[in-house]
């Protein structure tokens, strides 16, 4: 009897597999993004006009003009923010409503390289996002940069991005063992974030302490060092060096990808041991 | 373990505890309890129960969604537990009504993108899908958004899935739920010809559709309230019943007929009343055909007149009552939430 | 059905049977202690970046009536968000999350009123966590507040019709939902975060350019914001141009005209998206990416 399916010829296994599970995974949020152009109003357009209200805020309380070019920034590193809460430390939440959790955990690709391309993925759509944000907030409000070196400012900006997925990855795996506590979580980690992390001003404000808290989240330390890398005023108002900050991400990246690693291998164990791999909301 | 054995389990169970905020103490709920099954390479093996009897919680356990709280489980010559890498690399899965995927991506879009989870290059892939989505009859819906299908369009696509990546093993939950008549005919129709294409390949069918598990499966496990009742080919486990004499008679009775009564007659093994249509349909297994006679004298002496009488073959359904004493749907009805 | 105006008793029961559901899926997560953290912190959180941000400005002078400005309205503008997200995310739960949209449209109930219903745990809470907001302003930031000279009648009332034109504008958000694809971020977040912009919430209308100043002037949540802001503290309201050659009546008429005016448009639009999106077949249509 002629076989309706041949035998599959060339299974891939090892790196080779987990590269073609960040890639399956990456594409839908790649796609997803184009199909609904609607993202265009609505992930950047009105969050933009959000931002724009705290520029007017230091407008009317005559603040010098690098603050608001502080907001335009910090406006758009608040995009990736956002995504690695709601698309990445929830996601697997969400995957696990629809049954998809299911399906990537019994398949042969690994979890990390769902995790990684879900980041590359959330990234991607993102910095269209974020650029958008700065593009048109810099022209809009005429930002003036004076970047001090460029090189490093991309440095800062790639660390910043390995570490802040990374801690996604990491939370993540946390999240496995969330149900509904997962979107009221992820809600809560929004405002004070922002407020910790200095977002819309200069840290340094804050007693020391809370700077050092809140360098937990890689956006603290880094929109600190991009401050002082593109703006005038920058280097008066920066918490610590930048030499500093560099490490800092380093370090953090490593930590938030290896506690990933380690979290996510031990989190699987734990929520099929309680069975929570599929359960519902309801 | 039996190394001609694909799948495995020894003492198998699983026990929930459910929480309940506010109170201190956790109920348990033992939706496994004592499950021995070997099912050999090359069977096409279906566990059938009612709904809550524990059949998703088996699937679960195999597929390495969910570990045992006793016993063991090896499913490839693997163990569940200990080694799930192994046995993820030869497994797949679907079950049905699941809404897996996608909605914004294309039908073959999705079934590429599980397929990279498996390792498969794409040209492979996409020569596979086509081939897939032409023998479930869905080629024409490729590149139509999986939002947009019926569930039965995609619960074919599920199907899909679960068989594009060449599975050692494949797990199907209640696979042709949702679909209508023909198509599920045409499901069970593939499932037969997969199997019968490579003896090495297993596959592991729930379902509580009686013919289903009658039609498609070399073996059949019986399985209620977590526990294995029975276990056998279709025919053995039929054969068991063919000891007795079984028939079924339709009465037209003024009153409620007593059932005690008919319990109370000598070789009478076991008889069901059940309400239908302006009419009582008894179910009856004799030790011998002799003693019909008195059941029907018990009958009209309680006033009924019978309209039909019909001696039957056993089914898997008679089967499952004998098993269970109710019929699966009267199981159904009367079982609290599930774990499955 | 659900494009026809429904009698009372459907929209009623619409209303109350949504407003019991809402309650509990907003409350019914995790124990007492933490939800009501949880409602503290966010706000208080949101309120305290505006805080430091003046802070960091005027060092320290939380004496004048910029800041109490800035303060009070984004204590109120809580509202918008919430209530705004609570009536439209309900949309976005039913249809994607717990699918049961489809089953609510083909049952006797109103849809409006339901999803209407759906925010009224947010209002609850919202209230709760804009107490506290105000609490800690008068408390420990200065905010120039007296209690014995709040106008009571004009604050209730301003709260009132308020909550009236947010849900109001949250029906026409939820109209736009049905429409859409999911989002991670919901729309309400995004349009009340960009509305922000245009309602004078945390600096007066004067300081936009004179070409984006007429959108604020046709935004209803203006007018309340400043109703609430003479109710709480007359004095600083008044040092501030914008509004100053109209009265509280004047406010008061302009806010229910506008509230009547959107509560129109909100109806229509949502008699027009819900058409679409029955027409298309998005009712019972799941996304997610």
């Amino acid at each position: 009897m002629a076989m309706m399916l041949p035998p599959i010829k060339n299974r891939q296994t090892g790196w080779r597999l987990f590269l073609m599970t960040v890639i399956g995974r990456s594409y839908p949020r790649v796609v997803g993004m184009q199909r609904e152009l609607s993202w265009i109003f609505f992930d950047t357009f009105l969050p933009m006009l959000g931002v724009v209200a705290y520029v007017f805020v230091y407008r009317a309380i005559k603040a010098p003009e690098d603050y608001v070019g502080f907001v335009v920034v910090g406006g758009a590193m608040m995009a990736y923010w956002m995504n690695v809460l709601w698309s990445m430390s929830s996601q697997l939440y969400w995957e696990k409503e629809t049954g998809n959790l299911a399906l990537y955990i019994i398949s042969p690709g690994p979890m990390m390289g769902i995790l990684l391309g879900m980041a590359m993925g959330g990234l991607f759509a993102t910095t269209l996002r974020a650029l958008g944000i700065v593009i048109l907030g810099s022209l809009f409000f005429q930002v003036h940069y004076v970047i001090v070196s460029f090189w490093q400012l991309f440095l800062v900006f790639f660390l910043t991005m390995v570490a802040l997925y990374g801690l996604g990855m990491m939370t993540a795996s946390l999240y496995l063992l969330l149900s509904r506590e997962a979107y009221h979580l992820s809600n809560l980690a929004q405002e004070p974030i922002f407020l910790i992390s200095g977002f819309y001003f200069p840290i340094k404000s804050f007693p020391a302490w809370v700077p050092f808290v809140g360098s937990i989240i890689p956006l603290t330390m880094g929109m600190d060092a991009m401050r002082q890398l593109a703006f005038a005023s920058g280097p008066s108002l920066g918490w610590i060096s930048v030499k500093l900050e560099l490490i800092g991400l380093v370090v953090l990246s490593v930590l938030f990808l290896v506690s990933a690693r380690v979290l996510l291998d031990y989190m699987e164990r734990l929520a099929v041991r309680e069975g929570r791999l599929t359960e519902s909301r309801a | 373990m039996d190394g001609s054995n694909s799948i495995e389990t020894q003492g198998l169970g699983r026990v929930y505890k459910i929480r309940n905020p506010g109170k201190k103490e956790a109920r348990t709920l033992t939706a496994l309890e004592g499950v021995d099954l070997q099912i050999q390479r090359g069977e096409l093996f279906g566990i059938l129960g009612p709904n809550g009897a524990g059949k998703t919680t088996l699937i679960k356990i195999l597929t390495t969604l969910l570990s045992p709280t006793h016993g063991t489980a090896h499913v490839a010559g693997f163990d569940v537990t200990k080694d799930p890498e192994n046995v993820r690399s030869r497994i797949n899965m679907v079950s049905g009504g699941e809404s897996s995927g996608y909605g914004l991506l294309t039908v073959r879009e999705n079934l590429w993108m599980f397929a990279q989870f498996y390792g498969i290059p794409s040209k492979e892939a996409n020569e596979r899908i086509k081939t897939l989505l032409k023998i479930v009859g869905i080629e024409d819906r490729a590149n139509t958004r999986s939002s947009s299908l019926s569930t039965g369009l995609r619960q074919k696509m599920n199907i899909v899935r679960g068989f594009l990546t060449d599975p050692e093993i494949l797990f199907l939950d209640e696979p042709t739920l949702g679909l209508d008549v023909g198509a599920s005919r045409s499901v069970r129709d593939f499932i037969r010809r997969w199997m019968d294409e490579n003896h090495q390949r297993t596959l592991l069918l729930t379902t509580h559709y009686m013919v289903e598990a009658e039609e498609l499966c070399d073996r059949v496990a019986i399985i209620n309230k977590g526990k294995l009742l029975a276990c056998g080919t279709p025919a053995s486990l039929k054969q068991s019943q063919q000891r007795e004499a079984i028939f079924q008679i339709d009465l037209d009775s003024p009153k409620s007929l007593e059932v005690s009564v008919f319990e109370q007659l000598a070789g009478v093994n076991m008889v069901k009343l059940h309400d239908e249509e302006g009419k009582t349909v008894m179910d009856l297994a004799l030790s011998e055909e002799a003693v019909l006679a008195n059941v029907i004298a018990a009958a009209t002496t309680q006033g009924a007149q019978i309209i039909t009488l019909q001696k039957r073959e056993p089914t898997l359904e008679d089967v499952f009552v004998r098993l269970v004493g109710q019929r699966m749907e009267e199981v159904e009805h009367g079982n609290d939430a599930s774990p499955d | 059905m659900n494009s026809k105006t429904p009698n009372g008793s459907v929209a009623w029961r619409s209303f109350r049977m949504a407003t019991w559901l809402g309650w509990k899926i907003e409350s019914n997560w995790t124990d007492p202690f933490l939800f009501t953290v949880y409602s503290i912190v966010k706000p208080l959180a949101a309120a305290m970046i505006l805080v430091v941000m003046y802070g960091v400005i005027s060092q320290g002078q939380f004496g004048s009536p910029v800041f109490a400005y800035l303060f009070i309205g984004n204590a109120f503008y809580q509202y918008v968000g919430m209530v705004m997200v609570g009536v439209s995310w309900a949309i976005v739960d039913d249809r994607e999350h717990y699918r049961t949209l489809k089953y609510l449209y083909v049952s006797p109930i109103s849809i409006p009123f339901y999803l209407l219903g759906r925010g009224v745990s947010r209002i609850i809470i919202t209230t709760f966590s804009v107490f506290i907001i105000m609490l800690v302003g008068v408390l420990y930031l200065k905010i120039p507040f007296d209690p014995a000279k709040i106008d009571w009648v004009l604050l209730i009332i301003s709260v009132i019709i308020g909550i009236i034109m947010l849900a109001m504008l949250g029906l026409l958000l939820a109209g736009v939902t049905l429409r859409m694809a999911q989002y991670s971020f919901n729309i309400g977040d995004s349009v009340a975060g960009a509305l922000y912009l245009f309602s004078g919430a945390i600096f007066p209308l004067q300081v936009l350019p004179t070409f984006l100043r007429p959108i604020g002037y046709i935004m209803p949540i203006s007018y309340w914001l400043e109703l609430i802001r003479r109710a709480l503290v007359g004095g600083v309201a008044a040092a501030f141009p914008t509004f100053s050659n109209f009265s509280n009546s004047d406010l008061m008429l302009i806010l229910i005209g506008l509230t009547i005016f959107f509560g129109f448009v909100s109806v229509w639009a949502w008699r027009k998206f819900d058409w679409q999106a029955r027409e298309r077949g998005l009712i019972d249509q799941t996304n997610n990416y």
